[in-house]
């Protein structure tokens, strides 16, 4: 028997790493460790006030700080009954997509890219294709400008409190970031160029089960139900029952670690929400993902990159289409709504960059946590990567180490892997 | 002059400093064209994990053995090590639990399964090895590690501003949450250099980047309770961030 070990996953935010064993041409055990330490930020919230909440959970992960942070003021709103107003509700999913783009630019460009191209890193590839790092960079600054104009802060955003927003942005800011965003327009053109000129990465072939929001309009951070889909069947989870996506509590003394929808692994992330919301993809988005041979049912977990990117041409739109409703509609300064603290359970579900994510909190009478649950992208993923992982090394004719090994770091950052966020995940060293 | 070697190292945290430094989109190439990243494998998957350092940036609280073996390890290694966010140099969010039954909160969270982790109470880097430099915040800010960078090639050593928040917030000329409505704004006794993002924005101050060196803890409290709060409430809400941090200098 051998074993491939990839030690420290490089290029993903977090510590983890794969462990494949081999008997002959039968793969044994396959397994994704995270060695990240605990934080228990679970039980740390318990007893704080209601607006102290959101601002220390953010601190579960930066790239999805802005997920974080609305997720956890939705789940509190949610238990209070608070109605934030419909500019509050705007400018959040604008948040949204600033946090999307800045993290989809990230992960294509810096992350995912140098894999394509056979470099180690990003900045090696920019001593050879410098437009192509700084058409990523570029991007990438214009998510984090929509973040800081509106969460006043790139990571860890200040600015939303319960009830909406400490402040609004000013006229001239939303100009500004219009003028960037139509800018982006074309560079996220040209993103979805790049990766269509990419090399395919065609190595894993999976009837995957997709789980995902189903939105009403196009947004992240609107809508109460999630919809598994696979074999082309639907079902609908509403937030208030999703512990049945998230079995890992419910079985506290077995090895029940990772999330299982039937007793089946599925993922999250942008290639679950084109599958879960395929009217994504008419419109605008029909040509680039065209351009991109990116097709339903997908049976390529690599294709979730191009799922990103396409995301990516969307989000960009999308935002510039907030912006001039935000401008048209005459933004104003207005205070958040007001919040009354009541004993009471509230869940949200949004769609952070790397897919669902969950906050649950159950109040008392005085707006103090009693208890917090927080379901991750991350922790929901980590059974099908390990299938897709699995899959992968099934499906490799080569039995050469050091192809395996690619194929496998290409396979796990294909998924986006946030590991300081997989708050649940069961360490196994 | 060769290049100084540098290391970016993650320990138990969000990663939020590290992508600071990727979040200096204008900049990124200068700085990698100025400096020899050697180990930065949040960004890269050829790193050389055993040579020797000029700078070692790290980013993280230790709240495991590996997390401290690795940091011994790191700083075997460096000449200079830079202690990045509010984590590293206070132990950050997840050192609040440091009093707290720990054994108890692994079960509570993972199960039986969690009293086999590797997992120790949250600790600043400077409890478990020297460290030469802070550069607070959570996260950090963007301006003070490009000065931290360009000090540092210049055999410098970056000075960060030695007031509070409030002082930052007066330049601004805000109105200030904490007399004026009573509310729980921790500027009098945060480090500055954020630029008041929090009040300036209505947003009380939460304290994100530790205490101020010359910190009057005890005054603060004795303001607060005279509008009214809760003498626990300010307590806990003091000790978020850098809980250590403010118990030295209330």
């Amino acid at each position: 028997m051998k074993t491939v070990v990839i030690e420290h996953l490089a290029r993903v935010e977090g510590h983890g790493g794969i462990t494949v064993e081999l008997e002959g041409d039968t793969v044994g055990s396959v397994r994704f460790d995270v060695f990240e330490g605990a934080r228990l930020l679970e039980p740390l919230v318990r007893g704080k006030r209601y607006d102290e909440v959101a601002a220390i959970l953010s601190r579960i992960c930066s790239i999805c700080s802005v997920a974080h942070s609305l997720t956890s003021l939705k789940a509190t709103e949610n238990a209070f009954e608070v109605r934030v107003s419909p500019q509050t509700e705007l400018l959040r999913e604008l948040l949204y997509r600033g946090e999307s783009i800045e993290s989809h630019a990230l992960h294509l460009f810096l992350l995912a890219l140098p894999d394509y191209l056979d470099y180690p890193s990003a900045t090696a590839l920019a001593a050879d294709r410098p437009a192509a790092v700084l058409l990523g960079l570029r991007l990438k600054k214009l998510g984090n400008s929509i973040q800081e104009a509106i969460g006043g802060r790139a990571i860890h955003p200040v600015n939303a409190v319960p009830g909406g927003f400490g402040r609004a942005p000013a006229v001239e800011q939303l100009i500004e970031l219009r003028n960037g965003l139509i800018e982006g327009v074309a560079d996220a053109k040209a993103a979805i160029d790049l990766m269509a000129s990419l090399p395919a990465a065609d190595f894993c072939h999976s009837d995957t089960i997709y789980a995902a929001l189903r939105a009403n309009v196009d947004s992240y951070y609107a809508g109460d139900e999630v919809a598994v889909v696979s074999d082309g069947g639907q079902t609908i989870v509403p937030a208030a029952d999703y512990r049945t996506l998230t079995n890992e509590r419910s079985v506290p003394h077995s090895h029940a670690r990772h999330s299982r929808f039937q007793g089946k692994p599925f993922m999250v992330g942008s290639l679950a929400r084109l599958s879960v919301n395929p009217g994504r993809l008419s419109g605008s988005l029909a040509a680039p993902a065209a351009r991109l041979d990116f097709r339903l049912p997908a049976g390529n977990p690599m294709d979730n990159n191009k799922a990103q990117a396409l995301e990516l041409a969307g989000d960009v739109e999308r935002a510039l289409e907030i912006i001039e409703q935000l401008l048209r509609a005459r933004i104003r300064d207005e205070p958040p709504a007001p919040v009354h603290p009541r004993a009471a359970t509230g869940t949200a579900i949004t769609e952070a960059p790397r897919g669902l994510l969950i906050h649950s909190y159950t109040y008392d009478g005085e707006g103090r946590i009693l208890s917090a649950d927080v379901i991750t992208p991350t922790a929901l993923n980590a059974a099908s990567l390990e299938a897709h992982l699995r899959q992968t090394v099934e499906q490799c004719a080569e039995r050469d180490d050091a192809v395996i090994a690619k194929r496998l770091q290409m396979i796990a950052r294909a998924y986006d892997p946030c590991i300081s966020c997989s708050v649940h995940l069961v360490r196994r060293r | 002059m060769s290049k100084p070697r540098v290391g970016i190292f993650g320990l138990t945290g969000c990663a939020g400093d590290q992508l600071v430094i990727l979040n200096c989109e204008d900049r990124l190439l200068d700085i990698v064209a100025l400096i020899d990243v050697r180990d930065f494998l949040m960004a890269s998957s050829e790193n050389d994990a055993a040579c020797p350092l000029d700078v070692a940036l790290v980013e993280g609280a230790v709240a495991s053995r590996r997390d401290a073996e690795r940091l011994r390890a790191i700083r075997n290694r460096a000449k200079t090590l830079v202690a990045l966010g509010t984590c590293a140099v206070w132990g950050g969010v997840a050192a609040m639990d440091r009093g707290a039954d720990r054994r108890k909160l692994l079960e509570e969270v993972y199960g039986e399964a969690g009293l086999r982790y590797d997992a120790a109470p949250t600790q600043a880097l400077h409890e478990v090895v020297k460290v030469d430099l802070n550069i607070t915040g959570c996260p950090i800010e963007k301006d003070q590690f490009l000065a931290a960078i360009a000090h540092l090639l210049a055999g410098n050593t970056p000075i960060y501003p030695a007031y509070p928040v409030c002082t930052e917030c007066r330049m601004l000329e805000n109105n200030c949450l904490l007399i004026e409505r009573g509310e729980l704004c921790c500027g009098p006794i945060t480090a500055a250099g954020c630029n008041a993002r929090c009040p300036n924005l209505r947003i009380p101050c939460v304290g994100c980047r530790g205490p101020v060196a010359d910190a009057n803890a005890s005054s603060l409290l004795a303001t607060l309770e005279e509008k009214g709060l809760d003498r626990q409430r300010i307590a806990a809400r003091l000790a978020t961030f850098a809980p250590e941090g403010v118990a030295q200098r209330s």
